[in-house]
């Protein structure tokens, strides 16, 4: 009785947000996403792996796990040894969560509270584990990142340890000229119209999708290497130059974008990748398509900027711009543009 | 004559000079022109009355104070040279002469013509004095020669007035960008009065809202998820869909010749613009969405704006630029045929704009059901949750019965083959005649009833999908649609003009894909002969119902076999 009363003022909570707010968190009330996530083996068996195998790390430690969901990390952690776990979740699929705990034994060892983490209190001041899965889409996209800092910042000991504590977001360019063809040149004759007003849009909308490894033509480059211990929300504002070398004569239609999780607190280093290069994760890649078709030799460099910010209205969407140049001495494929996408 | 001195215009003139003499005193006129040399002031007498000025500036600064006539204006607007001008000028007096009112709504054809060249007034004080009016904008040289200058006339009147159409064309142009431009800025003013009218809303610490207000948001979101490329996207692309409107449209392109068509729910546009390329004289394209907006500019690149015309909101706001239309084309078919209840729209349209003998695209659906058994299907999704990296998270399988689920059910192989998964042969429960039906029938409860083709384990539920018929007339007995009616076997009764696809597991995948109902296990039926093995019938009701929380949605129940019985909702 009382949970069902928990259920409507949870109902009642979201009901009272901003529209943006309460799709994101209605879109994670529902069984779908969480079945893919915890089906997502490459995740959860490299979360399960980096708490169950480092007992040491968290015997009698208290943890708080951020945004818990179904509370699988929670469980995890309570596995390892942990003294008590807090799940914290606004969504209300933290009510299954409590169910789930409670079926396997575990409701002593672990608090599940409903509500943002800017606006609870915790029944602990201070946590030496946070372990969350707080990433998204291009690593930033919906991400909780912003979330974990600031549980960092109030709760984890000056000591404590952050689960995963290190992410670095990639980039490659790839020969997708299928693809984009049936992607964006769709739009320039649907059945016997021009749809071109619809062209730009589609390519200012990243696409998440998978990408084979054989489409690459550049060899991978490190953009962004987020450190969990120092980093800020600041640093989610950023403008980075890289270079991309080209591994064969080719073209390139759009960059692709990926990232790689690491858990350096580990015994044994825990790492897991969402790149073209290995097993498919529910985050598959990000494909920014470029306006330009560039054409590249081998071993020739290009230059590329990325430049990512929150929306201004919606923190929650990101406002892309990818410029790239091509610099050779053939002044037919030299080639210069700037692209703005918008993740929402 | 162009020593002539430049008199500023606000210098008003004396209006005694002249006193109340009569102005067509001809006389006073020869004397005036006489006497006067160059530098000397000229009487000009006003165009529009008797008075009488110094000079011809400030006697049109007089017409246009005094009578709110502005001869510049007019000279400006027709582009008229000296000639112009002077055609201009004998046409007033011409008309004041004959005690005839002069507008400024004077045309080009009207002052055209010969005897305007001809001077009313002798030694017309304002004509010797046009030389000194401020040059047109686009600077005409028309005082030098007379023969030759009239065919340079003619030229530059010729080139003037097609830049005028081409003016006309390009301001028509800029409306509809113009349109498109304030529909977005609405919109976007519109979500700005949304947000603050939800932070407003939280301020007042959220209590229970209205019923209605709720609806109306879900309506909102509703609109919103349609504003979006992805979605339309993949309506596109769904070549089953839009494949069935082309071909239907393109197919009997004498029904659309000359009609006046209303899409409904227009989204892109795609519809609206087969039915103009089908040789409609006029389409009417209606959506809530914001996607209108890319409609407006699709419609726009196929040139094809002089037929469509786009109006966002809904059909049961709008003001339709017509009382009545031949033709109601829409798709607004949604999962289980009626979640999102869009078909009421149809038949608001229907009853409110379609003429007696008009016709509905499409013209006829009905539903279907088939039971299910897979156990693989159960192993992947059900029993998944028992184990789930050594934990039992049951909880998650809370909804699965209660809930429809929509996905695409791989085709199955013949229901007596031991491997298929819809073990028994489809049941059509609902029929649709979009001509006849009323709001009201979309909440129904209608019998089924099927037999089993192979022994079964389980019945694991019930799979729901739709057919869509289109027929080129509305006389039901030649249309033909019956209840168990299938889309294949109508359509292949006259390929020419009839179009219909289903959304079955058993055609190609479509958006819509299948609704699944999954029935909760009942241990003592795997033995039972009657509901398990072949031969053995399903047979119950099936309820289509709208929840009270939520105008869109819907909610199936199932009650078959005597005692069984369950509610699935879509939402």
């Amino acid at each position: 009785m009382a949970d069902k009363m928990d259920v409507e003022a949870a109902e009642q909570q979201l009901k009272s947000m901003a529209h943006s707010e309460q799709h994101y968190f209605n879109s994670y009330n529902h069984h779908g996403i969480h079945e893919e996530m915890l089906k997502d083996e490459v995740r959860t068996r490299s979360y399960m792996n980096a708490i169950v195998q480092n007992k040491h790390l968290f015997k009698d430690k208290v943890v708080l796990d951020v945004g818990c969901g179904t509370a699988i990390l929670s469980m995890f952690a309570v596995k390892a040894g942990a003294k008590h776990v807090i799940g914290v979740d606004m969504s209300t699929i933290i009510f299954k969560a409590r169910e789930i705990v409670k079926v396997n034994g575990m409701e002593d060892k672990i608090t599940l509270i409903q509500g943002k983490m800017e606006e609870i209190e915790l029944p602990f001041p201070k946590v030496d584990i946070i372990i969350s899965e707080w990433m998204g889409y291009f690593l930033l996209y919906e991400s909780m990142l912003d979330t974990v800092l600031y549980a960092r910042d109030k709760y984890l000991e000056k000591d404590g340890l952050i689960f995963p504590d290190k992410a670095t977001i990639f980039a490659c360019g790839i020969e997708d000229g299928e693809y984009k063809d049936e992607k964006i040149g769709f739009w320039d004759n649907v059945y016997g119209f021009d749809y071109t007003p619809l062209k730009e849009t589609a390519l200012a909308e990243p696409l998440v999708d998978t990408v084979e490894i054989k489409a690459a033509v550049t060899d991978p480059a490190a953009v962004l290497t987020l450190d969990l211990y120092t980093c800020t929300t600041a640093d989610l504002t950023f403008s980075i130059p890289f270079k991309l070398t080209s591994r064969r004569d080719d073209f390139i239609h759009a960059l692709v974008a990926w990232f790689d999780i690491d858990f350096t607190a580990c015994h044994k280093p825990v790492r897991f990748s969402t790149g073209p290069h290995t097993k498919y994760t529910h985050w598959k890649q990000t494909v920014f398509y470029l306006d330009q078709v560039l054409t590249v030799q081998q071993g020739e460099e290009i230059n590329f900027n990325l430049d990512v910010k929150p929306n201004d209205k919606n923190r929650r969407d990101l406002d892309i711009k990818i410029d790239y140049h091509l610099e050779t001495q053939d002044a037919t494929r030299q080639a210069q543009g700037s692209c703005q996408y918008k993740m929402c | 004559m162009s020593a002539a001195p430049n008199r500023p215009a606000d210098r008003y003139p004396p209006a005694s000079e002249s006193g109340d003499s009569d102005s067509r005193d001809e006389e006073d006129w020869s004397d005036a022109e006489e006497e006067d040399d160059e530098e000397e002031t000229l009487e000009v007498i006003s165009l529009l009355d008797d008075r009488v000025f110094p000079d011809v500036m400030s006697m049109l600064a007089h017409c246009k104070e005094k009578h709110g006539f502005d001869f510049l204006g007019v000279r400006q607007r027709l582009q008229l040279d000296f000639h112009g001008c002077v055609k201009l000028v004998n046409f007033i007096r011409q008309r004041v002469h004959e005690g005839l009112s002069v507008t400024e709504d004077i045309s080009w054809s009207d002052i055209d013509h010969e005897q305007y060249l001809k001077p009313v007034l002798d030694d017309d004080a304002v004509i010797l004095g046009l030389f000194d009016l401020p040059e047109l904008k686009p600077a005409v040289q028309g005082s030098n020669g007379n023969g030759d200058n009239a065919a340079l006339v003619d030229d530059l009147l010729k080139r003037n007035s097609e830049l005028q159409e081409e003016l006309a064309r390009v301001k028509t142009q800029f409306d509809s960008y113009r349109v498109a431009v304030q529909q977005t800025l609405d919109e976007r003013w519109g979500d700005v009065d949304q947000a603050e009218a939800e932070s407003s809303a939280a301020a007042k610490a959220g209590k229970g809202k209205e019923n209605g207000e709720k609806k109306e948001d879900d309506s909102q979101y509703y609109w919103d998820s349609y504003a979006g490329v992805d979605i339309h996207e993949t309506m596109l692309k769904d070549a089953v869909r839009t494949d069935a409107y082309r071909d239907f449209i393109y197919n009997n392109k004498h029904l659309f010749a000359g009609k006046t068509v209303l899409d409904i729910g227009c989204g892109t546009g795609i519809l609206s613009m087969f039915c103009a390329r089908a040789g409609a004289a006029k389409v009417i394209a209606v959506d809530a969405s914001a996607i209108i907006t890319k409609a407006q500019e699709n419609i726009f690149h196929n040139n094809l704006s002089s037929i469509i015309t786009c109006v966002r909101g809904r059909i049961e706001d709008v003001a339709l630029p017509v009382d009545e239309v031949d033709i109601i084309v829409s798709e607004w078919m949604g999962y289980c045929l009626l979640f999102e209840a869009m078909l009421p729209s149809v038949l608001f349209a229907r009853d409110r704009y379609l003429k007696p003998d008009g016709l509905l695209v499409p013209s006829h659906a009905n539903i279907w059901l088939a039971p299910v058994s897979d156990p693989q299907y159960v192993a992947d999704n059900i029993t998944f949750w028992r184990d789930v990296y050594g934990f039992d998270m049951r909880a998650m399988q809370a909804g699965i019965y209660d809930e429809a689920r929509v996905l695409t059910w791989p085709a199955s192989s013949a229901p007596a083959d031991p491997n298929s998964t819809i073990p028994a042969a489809p049941s059509a429960f609902k029929l649709l005649d979009l001509y006849q039906v009323q709001t009201s029938d979309l909440s129904f409860t209608a019998p089924f009833a099927t037999t089993l083709a192979r022994d079964i384990d389980a019945l694991d539920g019930y799979l729901i999908w739709f057919d869509m018929f289109f027929s080129p007339t509305r006389n039901s007995a030649q249309s033909a649609v019956e209840l168990a009616s299938t889309a294949e076997a109508w359509a292949a009764a006259d390929p020419q003009n009839r179009v219909a696809f289903t959304t079955g597991p058993h055609g190609r995948e479509t958006h819509w894909k299948q609704g699944l109902l999954l029935c909760k296990p009942k241990a003592e039926e795997a033995n039972n002969a009657s509901t398990s093995k072949v031969g053995g019938e399903i047979k119950g009701e099936i309820s289509f119902s709208i929840p009270e929380d939520h105008a869109r949605g819907l909610i199936i129940k199932v009650a078959w076999n005597g005692n069984r019985s369950q509610t699935w909702s879509l939402r």
